[in-house]
């Protein structure tokens, strides 16, 4: 396991008297025959960094797709900024950021012009547009790429991209599903730093992996999902990022009961 | 906001595809050949059609024919505006959904907060841009000429709006064959039967001995052929309005399903 870094977890909720960023209640939703994610309750402050772990088919992707609103749960609610998300789905467009799995493009636009495209979608225009436009492709070191088709991309490059559309009208919540998948050792780093600056920032975050080490270097809460039921949650001190992996391994193989109350 | 943030995008995508330049170069050739064909004959037999009192002139000797082969048959000449568009619609519409839903990119646009209408409404919209600039250079070769003749301004409108109408429905029922495919082949196939159907559906069921006013409202051939003619009635707009309408509600409905089920 690598070592967490010195600011990993270090993300501090904001003082109790500020409503939850992120409240799921009783979150259930059956796809492809199965109940693919199922009663699921989980809380996410502004300035919180959450792991959502889980091996392949726990349920991750889904449970992001429905906060992204991608997807309609069949039972339970979402609550953003404290409002229902099911009665108000428009509030995706201004506070949240997302980035699916594997990064869908549009393969005949070019990487500026994707983030121009993204930046219309979430209701940006003219000056304010350019200006995000430009600061997404540097942050994320894409200026060079800018007129280059995203069709042509590498998979790290495009997951880059992904990413800076996700970012690019700075949305208070940011909802990252694997979002270290094809990316080098520099990039991967690069990608934690930019987490942590947006949960200093003020920012939640949501990130859900299959990687252990993705977990206990960014974030300060994890949430273990298994068979699409919340196995385990909890913050994340030093005790416990020497036993998460141990922890893991034993939901994962053994479909532990559910742990730690969840958040 | 958001709609036209879709119709933008679109658009974009397909002036950048190939597919849409080359059906534009194509379709817009083989209509200028038709237009010379035409306007060959006409110029060959203008001193007999002048002859003749109320006898027909440019605007259906030449202009009308170019727009559709309803009025004039097939013949030997090539296809017009109306019938090219069976087969360009379900091109130009069979990835406006279908193809995001195979990239993966239409969760993505519902995660913006966009509602099945808007998504919906936005892509019908580009592809009508589309569609209509296209009618608008059609309509330029007869109207090249019209300072040297004396169209029939009221005929040609009435056809106009006919053949824009047509593109409309046309546009409505690929997006909506997109909705519900998986694939943008598919979307096309679908398209284009759904389309040709529609054209011939009187036809049809006049061949097989069938021949009543049900079936005739059924047709977009008839509804189109009085407008060709210069004849504007509510019942044809109606007509239009209401196959766009119900194609646009279809694939709103469709996406909303996908939404909730996953």
């Amino acid at each position: 396991m690598i070592a967490p870094t010195a600011d990993a977890g270090s993300s501090a909720p904001p003082p109790a008297s500020q409503p939850p960023l992120l409240q799921l209640q009783g979150l259930g939703r059956r796809r492809a025959g199965r109940q693919a994610v199922s009663e699921l309750t989980l809380s996410l402050q502004r300035g919180e960094i959450l792991g959502l772990l889980g091996v392949n088919g726990a349920g991750k992707s889904t449970t992001l797709s429905m906060i992204a609103g991608a997807l309609k749960p069949d039972r339970g609610t979402i609550r953003l900024d404290g409002q229902d998300f099911a009665e108000h789905p428009e509030l995706a467009r201004r506070l949240i950021g997302w980035l699916p799995e594997r990064a869908p493009l549009w393969q005949e636009l070019t990487v500026s012009e994707h983030l121009e495209a993204h930046g219309r979608l979430r209701g940006l225009s003219g000056a304010a547009l350019r200006q995000a436009r430009d600061a997404a492709l540097a942050r994320l070191e894409l200026g060079d790429l800018a007129r280059r088709l995203a069709g042509v991309l590498s998979q790290g490059q495009r997951q880059r991209l992904g990413l800076a559309c996700a970012l690019l009208h700075r949305p208070p919540l940011l909802v990252l599903d694997e979002p270290a998948n094809a990316l080098d050792p520099v990039q991967v780093a690069a990608l934690r730093r930019i987490i942590r600056e947006e949960a200093a920032a003020g920012a939640a975050v949501i990130l859900s992996t299959h990687v252990l080490t993705e977990v206990t270097a960014v974030c300060g809460r994890v949430a273990i999902l298994h068979e699409g039921t919340l196995r385990y949650a909890s913050a994340l001190d030093d005790a416990d990022r020497a036993a998460l992996e141990r922890r893991f391994f034993e939901i994962a193989l053994q479909g532990a009961k559910p742990g730690k109350a969840a958040a | 906001m958001s709609m036209p943030a879709v119709m933008r995008l679109e658009l974009r995508r397909l002036f950048v595809r190939p597919l849409a330049w080359v059906l534009a170069a194509l379709t817009l050739a083989e209509l200028a050949w038709r237009f010379v064909l035409l306007l060959g004959a006409f110029l060959a037999n203008e001193v007999k059609l002048a002859a003749l009192p109320g006898g027909p002139g440019y605007t259906d000797l030449v202009a009308l024919p170019t727009l559709s082969n309803m009025l004039t048959g097939s013949g030997a000449l090539p296809f017009g505006l109306a019938e090219l568009a069976l087969l360009v619609v379900p091109l130009l519409t069979m990835s406006t959904l279908a193809g995001e839903r195979g990239n993966g990119t239409l969760p993505l646009l519902s995660s913006t907060g966009l509602t099945p209408a808007q998504i919906v409404l936005g892509k019908y919209l580009a592809v009508l841009a589309w569609l209509l600039l296209w009618l608008l250079l059609t309509l330029a070769m007869p109207l090249s000429l019209a300072h040297a003749t004396h169209p029939d301004w009221g005929k040609l409108a009435a056809a106009t709006l006919g053949l824009a109408l047509a593109l409309a429905t046309l546009a409505a029922i690929g997006v909506a064959c997109s909705a519900f495919a998986s694939h943008p082949a598919v979307a096309a196939a679908l398209s284009l039967a759904v389309g040709l159907a529609l054209w011939m559906v009187n036809l049809g069921a006049a061949l097989a001995g069938v021949d009543n006013g049900v079936v005739n409202w059924l047709a977009m051939s008839s509804h189109l052929e009085d407008l060709l003619r210069g004849l504007v009635s509510s019942a044809d707009l109606l007509w239009f309005v209401l196959v766009t309408a119900v194609a646009l509600a279809l694939a709103m409905r469709r996406l909303a399903v996908e939404r909730e089920r996953g």
